[in-house]
């Protein structure tokens, strides 16, 4: 115990070193610009900074790479609040109530409490990793393909189950989100699914233009239409970072509960911050006596994505440590320096010095998540006040920069031009669903989940045959499923009946006081959108008939609930309809101001687009947001100028110079050029 | 402004377009030029691992020391990549894929996407060999080729999916020999494969030496997992005690099947190639300096670090493998088809 506590103290004393520190410094700014860009995930900076730690000590090899991976998720946050897009795939969801909150002028308050929560997660999850090490061979291994299968319909259900009044909206978002993660080569069977002959497609939809098309172009249509900044309601003076500091630790149970959650499902291979910041996110929203504040800007729905996406690494290194076993791409690259270093991932990891071991390293990378996110979060409080004024700018200035960064960010995973037509027709999507009130977040998960889940049924049904069904973890897990869907409805019910109790008997009835949370009106539109998922459903099942047992067989198992679940909410907007319209029929004319702007800036997405299609990025990045100032929002000669300098210096140096992504050329250039 | 810019962008485009028709000989050519890497895998991966090792030192051996750069193209299992290089790369020298070998394989095969034929790039080499190997638990009672030969039940063998080494190579195994043996696909790599046959679910897999060897070190060097078969046919250095599926054929089809395997999956899996038509002096000169970049010192010290083997083989005998794929007799081909392509 004795050398324990002194491998711990050393461990500390190992990141204060000159060089270590300062390796660690330089892994820190480079993870907190690769935070803040959309796009720019942390696992392709980790893998192009490897070659780096060649000529460094073990300590200091490390300090830089988890220093860089321990900030991308604090520091993505902060894009996710303050634009509604993405900084890292991995804080889509901070943008549920953090954007809101940005909105009614409480950026500081969702920045302080995203910050302080990230910390704290990040505290939770290195200690854990501390704590957990010895004990993690028999919590992986607890983990079979029955379980995997069962843990990840579990998410799924656990988010969808929480979609407000809308349940059954909430799981036919599911369903879209896992009959979409089908598209693309069946791996096994080498079946095209959903691919329309295109090569792109075989390796399925990508996640991270999905998000931002999702979540991003909604805000960016939202803002132009509103015409205003992104901060409706003037920011109050600075009180509102202290208070998000507050609310952290007023709501510490809740913080704790979504570090733990973030650290085990880190610890399970496969899983990772993707899933764990929604599955915070739902029990924010699920251990919350006042659900109806969510999506509008609930401080909780900050706290629990925010610890849970930092405790995240902790407990994905507690697997990579104690056997080798990395549990994502970031894990993998780490793997990597582990082998570069010489280091044999295992027992050897959690032996002391002195019989040959080295605890103190694994000590010291605990250390180095808890001092790198100090640092980071110290950083950031300096420099919130500035951070949170961003929303205070006018929109027309911030929304040029915001486009590039969209296109930009889809584009710089994987290098393919595929991925803009992805984000553009996820963006429609996702407009569509924000103005038709149908959430989002678990059409993302199941799009996160869905290939697993697939996966691992068959594996579970290849090792086992159907015995697997009987399996102890498989049927606890099968109960919490089925509280969670059911815990949601009896809680509705009992609301209910408590509101019936005190309101005047019988005078508001059932549909319109789920009307008052959910959709104001139900339009024509909600019917067709609708119909129309009804008809992908019935397509998609259609499709698959003649695929062969296992290239059919996960389309179905979601496809048939799909149309059931779209049969029973086309029932249900039907008969909300035919009533409003029985009632009064209050004939909502559109606004031709919102009409106009709207089209004005689908114009712009579009026009950005077919300019990178035509003319490459290194020609749109300048043009268009000189375009977009001068033309489009009437900026004066100065200040369009100078801000195209800033976009086309900082997409000069970080894309081309950095990273020298392989931009096309554009189309027209091409054709120039020969 | 605007209409200069253009301009401006216009003709320095021109101009870049034009160089290299007017430069002379491959000497000057790659003089401040940039030579770019594009890999059909993910960053982090065996093959960005391989070509970024490669980048960071080619430059040197390139005469006029050309800039490096490695771009990652990811898709289709690579083959969005050699798509790319055989058909829209200009072939001028600057452009260097690094896509799965055993693609050439799928084409010859017949499989669908394949937009190019294997013959016509040009090879620069390949910088190391995968010695597949069959490694399995201690729970699962086998220890060695004999005890595998016995057994009651068929060993489970985890792997990816159709296509890709886990895969095929103890697919071409099994048909190959009397080894008993259940292939189950679907793990998301090989660290899950490795987690599942620890876990129990499998019994092993089988895949590169030259990565089970690091990765699964810890299960190795404690015994709890045991290298029990390499393809072979000759033995690596480190498994001289294990047993080679070549000794375990059941007749000369089996041999002709394990051929395959030895030779695809063996030597071809990590290839570097140029796209066809690229003028024949760069050819040469790339594949001078790919040979001389694998042989500096500097580059195998740091190999030596991360654990890579190196053992290159140079262009010509890619080419020659390559080219040999192409002209199997039909008996070999239709049984390769009925063992590597995927049912439904």
């Amino acid at each position: 115990m004795g050398e324990m506590v002194q491998a711990f103290g050393a461990g500390l004393a190992q990141v204060f070193t000159a060089t270590t520190f300062t390796l660690m410094m330089l892994g820190i700014v480079i993870g907190f610009a690769v935070g803040i860009l959309p796009g720019l995930g942390g696992p392709v900076t980790l893998a192009l900074m490897l070659p780096f730690i060649f000529k460094m000590e073990a300590v200091e090899a490390f300090a830089f790479l988890l220093g860089m991976s321990a900030v991308t998720a604090t520091t993505g946050d902060i894009t996710s609040i303050l634009f509604g897009i993405p900084g890292e795939a991995i804080t889509a969801s901070t943008i549920v109530d953090g954007h809101p909150m940005a909105k009614k002028g409480e950026a500081g308050r969702a920045l302080g409490a995203s910050l302080m929560s990230s910390l704290v997660g990040a505290v939770f999850g290195a200690f854990a990793l501390a704590l957990a090490i010895p004990i993690v061979r028999p919590l992986v291994l607890a983990i079979g393909s029955p379980e995997f299968f069962m843990l990840a319909l579990l998410g799924v259900t656990f988010l969808a189950a929480l979609s407000g009044e809308a349940v059954i909206r909430g799981l036919t978002a599911a369903a879209v989100g896992l009959m979409l993660a089908t598209v693309g080569l069946d791996p096994i069977s080498g079946i095209e699914r959903f691919t329309f002959d295109n090569l792109y497609l075989w390796d399925g939809i990508n996640l991270v233009p999905v998000t931002l098309g999702l979540f991003a172009i909604p805000e960016v249509i939202d803002l132009s239409v509103k015409g205003s900044s992104i901060a409706e309601e003037k920011i109050e003076k600075l009180g509102g970072v202290m208070e998000g500091v507050k609310d952290t630790f007023r709501h510490y149970a809740l913080v704790l509960r979504c570090s733990a959650i973030g650290t085990y499902i880190g610890i399970i291979p496969g899983m990772g911050g993707a899933v764990s910041q929604w599955v915070a996110y739902a029990h924010a929203v699920q251990s919350s006596p006042d659900k109806e504040r969510f999506g509008k800007g609930a401080v909780e729905g900050v706290l629990g994505p925010g610890a849970a996406n930092n405790s995240n690494l902790g407990g994905a290194l507690v697997p990579t440590i104690a056997f080798g076993v990395p549990g994502s791409v970031t894990m993998a690259i780490l793997l990597g320096a582990f082998i570069i270093q010489g280091l044999v991932p295992g027992p050897p990891m959690l032996e002391p010095a002195s019989r040959g071991g080295n605890l103190e390293l694994t000590f010291s990378f605990v250390w180095i998540v808890v001092v790198s996110n100090i640092i980071t979060v110290s950083i950031c409080f300096i420099f919130l006040k500035q951070l949170a004024r961003i929303t205070e700018v006018r929109g027309s200035l911030v929304l040029p920069f915001l486009l590039v960064l969209i296109y930009l960010g889809g584009f710089a995973q994987n290098n393919a031009f595929e991925d803009l037509i992805v984000v553009l027709a996820f963006g429609l999507l996702g407009w569509v669903m924000v103005q038709l009130d149908w959430p989002r977040p678990p059409l993302l998960l199941g799009l996160v989940l869905g290939s697993l889940a697939e996966k691992n049924l068959f594996l579970a049904t290849d090792n086992y045959g159907w015995v697997w069904v009987g399996f102890p973890g498989v049927l606890i897990i099968g109960a919490i499923i089925l509280a969670g869907i059911l815990y949601p409805v009896y809680q509705r019910r009992r609301d209910d009946k408590r509101k019936a109790a005190g309101a005047p008997p019988a005078a508001v009835p059932v549909p319109e006081a789920e009307a008052a949370e959910g959709p104001k009106t139900l339009s024509a539109w909600h019917i067709v959108f609708t119909a129309v998922l009804l008809a992908g459903f019935t397509w998609g099942v259609w499709e698959a008939r003649d695929w062969g047992f296992r290239a059919s067989l996960f389309p179905w198992v979601i496809g048939f609930p799909g149309i059931v679940l779209a049969l029973a909410q086309l029932e249900i907007d039907a008969v909300g309809f035919l009533k409003q319209r029985r009632a009064a029929a209050p004939s909502v004319g559109l606004n031709p101001v919102v009409v106009r702007r709207t089209l004005a800036i689908v114009g712009w997405i579009l026009g950005f687009f077919v300019s990178i299609w035509l003319l490459g990025f290194s020609i749109t990045v300048p043009l268009c947001t000189f375009l977009f100032l001068k033309v489009g929002a009437a900026e004066n000669w100065f200040i369009s100028v100078l801000l195209t300098l800033l976009a086309w210096v900082g997409f000069y140096f970080v894309f081309v110079y950095s990273l020298s992504l392989p931009f096309p050329p554009g189309t027209l250039v091409e054709m120039f050029t020969g | 402004m605007i209409s200069r810019f253009l301009r401006v962008v216009m003709v320095s485009a021109l101009v870049l377009a034009l160089v290299p028709s007017l430069a002379a000989g491959a000497d000057d050519f790659f003089k401040g030029k940039t030579i770019r890497f594009v890999v059909g895998f993910s960053p982090g991966g065996g093959f960005d691992t391989y070509t970024r090792f490669i980048a960071r030192h080619f430059g040197k051996h390139v005469p006029g020391n050309p800039r490096t750069v490695v771009q990652n193209r990811t898709g289709a299992g690579s083959m969005i990549a050699a798509n790319y290089i055989y058909n829209r790369a200009k072939p001028d020298g600057l452009t260097v894929g690094n896509w799965i070998g055993p693609l050439v394989l799928q084409h010859v095969l017949g499989k669908k996407g394949v937009k190019f034929d294997g013959r016509k790039f040009n090879w620069l080499g390949v910088p190391s060999t995968d010695d597949n190997t069959c490694a399995l638990t201690k729970a699962s009672g086998i220890n060695n080729v004999k005890d595998w030969l016995n057994s009651k039940r068929p060993i489970k063998i985890g792997a990816t999916g159709p296509g890709s080494t886990t895969d095929d190579v103890p697919k071409l195994i099994k048909a190959a020999t009397d080894l008993p043996m259940q292939i189950i696909e679907g793990y998301g790599g090989t660290a899950i494969i490795r987690v599942a046959a620890e876990k129990g679910e499998i019994d092993g897999g089988c895949w590169a030496w030259q990565s089970i060897k690091p990765t699964w070190r810890q299960g190795i060097e404690s015994g709890n997992v045991k290298p029990v078969l390499q393809v072979g046919p000759a033995k690596h250095a480190d498994l001289k005690d294990v047993g080679v599926a070549f000794d375990l054929v059941k007749d000369e089809t089996g041999k002709k099947l394990l051929g395959v395997a030895a030779d695809v999956y063996r030597g071809l899996s990590r290839p570097y190639s140029l796209p066809p038509g690229t003028p024949a002096d760069r050819v040469k000169t790339l594949q001078k300096a790919f040979m001389a970049t694998l042989n500096d010192p500097e580059l195998k010290a740091e190999a030596k670090k991360a654990k890579l083997e190196l053992n290159p083989n140079d262009g010509n005998w890619v080419a020659k493998k390559m080219s040999g794929l192409y002209s199997m007799d039909d008996a070999t081909l239709s049984l390769l088809k009925e063992v590597l392509l995927p049912k439904k």
